[in-house]
């Protein structure tokens, strides 16, 4: 049977999306300034009029709900700018394939693109189990791994992978958030825990534990791949855990939340960022009829983290600017969703990226440059980067926030930490940031 | 200890719908002698076609009847077109054949159907019955599954054992040569036992559907699961696969319930290997010394 289902993979990655993004639109200053002299073909990947960027997503499978929009939305803000005229009149090429959560299939996809397709540079590979798999062949080759699209502690590990960088909050500090805040507001809660069988539920949980440790009782974890999680959601019952904390992907959470419903099973919910989108669980449980389910109700009153504003808040000036990149852009298919967005806010810091590296970038030069002015880029996340020479650690910051219908309303203020038990958590004193009027970063280049 | 009636209930739904997929890997067995590997994507097929129909605005049970109808035909075509070309020569190639349908079939869902993940409705409810304040994890749907597999399995039982049809199914798998001298028209029998057992394969994609998430490839868990059931039961026999597919259920759901759901998949391996290595006809095997 494996060898059947390998040769399905294969099969797929036949279908594979390969986007490069038509070059239209003329001249006009889209780089950050500076500059003088010609354009070069400065590093693999880099010509006079490109730039080649590589990325692997789950487009199809268990992982693919919710996930696989992340590059569309990717690809409309790399067009956006591409109209706009590129970085340094480069024109960005944007090249992302199918890896179906597949470890195996990651690593073949990954060496299609640095040998075959000659990517200049990765951005936001999503996944814990499936990038940990070209963690090595990425670094040895020399390709910069830029915000990589998982909160796991590995992407944060300048001295054995220095090309490789993390971009949102790690899920061991998301897990400090989170425990704080029961430690604080469900001090007598009976503490379940439902993870994902890797990194991403052990870092959640080793950030639980320095706040909650003696008020959990239960740890269930699922396989991805393996559906029936009704065993695990009935020890968490029979625990007596009223509260129950999900490090789960979306496609989960509603298993998680279906197997509950069958068990007449109805604890406070409290889930990780990830796995947390009320509209996109909504349309997972959208078939069920009668009365059984009625859309996104299931998550209601659970609560979660943020860490970039979402699609429900209308009046907030990133959102307004990631509706008119989504509203202009020709590929874009169905609605403006939290997933697109994120792939936005990641397609922006790398634009910002790509303008710190300079008018002829190198790849060693990209690394320098966001380790350099990667700390101090703008954008609409909550909380800076920590990025330096020493930290390739993502977004420090998140709040909590209570799920109500379709939008969410928020419980803490920003908060800010770092990993390791002895950081405390603090209130964040940053100010709301507003996008640039042009809607395209503008960072100087480092020396 | 309800934790441990909640686990014994959630293995015995899970083993009805490994039954559900191993009866149909039994019927195709033993009208045509051939392992099916394309069963799973083919009951894939048709789930989808239900969804269709129900997302078009028709009752769940139109859907059924449609699904289980188109089945039919899928089985009979790719038994006419597909397999009867390699049928007479080496075993092995009919198996490779289905090996190469699983992946094509499954490709064209994707591209008829997408790729996304999508909820799949049931005729009845999915809350769990209560008793008292507490409830228990078995829904109308889990009696539904239930009863349709053990309907399923009386009926095969019945098919073969009472009916000249069944009779002759199982005699142009045994021996062709024979079986025409006697009269039989083998081509039509192979035809109807494809045909029939895309029918249960079809209704076991629905069952395993119902009140889950579907997408291209969900058959795909089940598929290993369904082979080692219908193998611990012999392949032979309907009331094995049912037998088989209950241990199983309950090994796995203990297994995650009480070890771990990472072992979940080796153990089911696990058994597989035990069982060809001290059983190798299967526990209810009864024809190990029959091979044409």
């Amino acid at each position: 049977m494996t060898r059947s289902s390998r040769r399905l993979t294969r099969l797929l990655a036949a279908a594979t999306v390969t986007s490069a993004l038509a070059a239209c639109g003329g001249g006009g200053d889209g780089g950050g300034g500076g500059g003088g002299g010609e354009n070069e073909a400065s590093d693999i990947g880099v010509t006079a009029d490109t730039i080649r960027i590589g990325s692997h997503y789950p487009l199809t499978g268990v992982a693919a709900p919710g996930y696989s929009e992340i590059p569309t939305g990717a690809q409309c803000y790399f067009e956006f700018v591409n109209d706009a005229g590129g970085v340094y009149d480069r024109q960005i090429e944007f090249i992302y394939r199918d890896d179906a959560y597949n470890p195996t299939q990651t690593v073949q996809v990954v060496n299609e693109l640095v040998l075959q397709d000659e990517i200049f540079a990765m951005m936001g590979g999503l996944g814990t189990p499936t990038h940990r798999a070209v963690l090595d062949f990425l670094n040895g080759e020399g390709v910069p791994d830029l915000f990589v699209a998982s909160g796991s502690l590995l992407w944060d590990n300048p001295e054995e992978y220095p090309y490789t960088f993390g971009w949102q909050p790690d899920y061991e500090i998301e897990g400090k958030f989170i425990g704080n805040y029961i430690a604080e507001n469900f001090p007598d809660a009976r503490v379940g825990l439902f993870l994902q069988d890797d990194d991403f539920g052990e870092d959640g949980r080793a950030g639980l534990e320095g706040y909650i440790e003696d008020q959990i009782v239960a740890v269930e974890t699922y396989v991805p791949g393996n559906t029936d999680v009704g065993p695990q959601i009935a020890a968490l019952q029979a625990a007596g855990a009223d509260l129950v904390v999900s490090f789960s992907v979306p496609s989960y959470t509603a298993l998680g939340q279906l197997a509950a419903l069958r068990l007449g099973y109805q604890p406070q919910w409290f889930y990780s960022n990830v796995g947390s989108d009320p509209t996109l669980v909504g349309s997972l449980l959208a078939n069920f009829s009668e009365g059984a389910v009625s859309d996104a109700s299931l998550l209601d009153g659970a609560i979660t983290t943020e860490y970039i504003p979402t699609v429900d808040q209308t009046d907030n000036p990133w959102v307004q600017l990631w509706q008119r990149v989504w509203d202009e852009c020709s590929t874009a298919e169905g609605e403006l969703t939290n997933f697109r967005i994120y792939g936005m806010n990641q397609a922006y810091t790398t634009v910002q990226a790509l303008q710190a590296a300079g008018q002829n970038p190198t790849r060693d030069g990209l690394v320098a440059a966001v380790e350099q002015a990667g700390g101090d880029f703008q954008g609409s996340w909550y909380a800076p980067f920590r990025y330096s020479a020493d930290r390739h650690a993502g977004i420090s910051g998140m709040q909590v926030s209570r799920i109500t219908g379709n939008t969410s309303e928020e419980l803490t203020p920003v908060l800010i930490t770092d990993n390791g038990e002895d950081v405390d958590i603090e209130e964040s004193d940053n100010e709301p940031t507003t996008p640039p009027e042009d809607g395209i970063p503008d960072v100087e280049p480092v020396e | 200890m309800l934790q441990f009636v909640n686990v014994t209930l959630n293995g015995l739904v899970q083993g009805m719908i490994f039954a559900a997929f191993a009866l149909a890997l039994v019927l195709i067995w033993r009208s045509t002698r051939i392992v099916n590997f394309a069963q799973g994507s083919m009951a894939a097929a048709t789930t989808f076609i239900a969804l269709a129909i129900i997302q078009a605005g028709q009752s769940y049970w139109v859907a059924l009847v449609v699904a289980l109808l188109s089945g039919f035909l899928i089985g009979a075509v790719i038994e006419r077109v597909v397999i009867r070309p390699v049928e007479g020569g080496p075993e092995l190639n009919a198996v490779i054949v289905t090996l190469g349908l699983f992946v094509a079939i499954q490709a064209l869902i994707a591209i008829v159907f997408g790729s996304s993940f999508q909820s799949f409705t049931t005729p009845f409810g999915l809350r769990g019955f209560t008793f008292g304040d507490t409830t228990i994890l078995l829904t109308p749907n889990s009696l539904y599954v239930i009863g349709a597999v053990l309907v399923t399995m009386l009926a095969l039982i019945a098919l073969f054992r009472f009916t000249r049809v069944g009779l002759a199914m199982r005699a142009s798998a045994f021996g062709q040569e024979v079986a025409r001298l006697l009269g039989v028209r083998v081509g039509r029998m192979l035809t109807l036992g494809w045909g029939l057992a895309a029918v249960v394969g079809s209704l076991s994609g629905l069952l395993i559907a119902g009140g889950g998430l579907v997408y291209p490839a969900y058959m795909d868990v089940i598929i290993v699961s369904g082979f080692v059931a219908a193998v611990l039961g012999g392949l032979d026999s309907p009331i094995g696969a049912v037998v088989g597919g209950l241990l199983l259920g309950l090994v796995l759901s203990y297994v995650a319930g009480y070890l771990s759901p990472a072992l979940v998949n080796m153990s089911a391996l696990a058994i597989l290997v035990v069982v060809l290595l001290v059983r190798p006809g299967g526990l209810f095997s009864s024809s190990t010394a029959r091979r044409a």
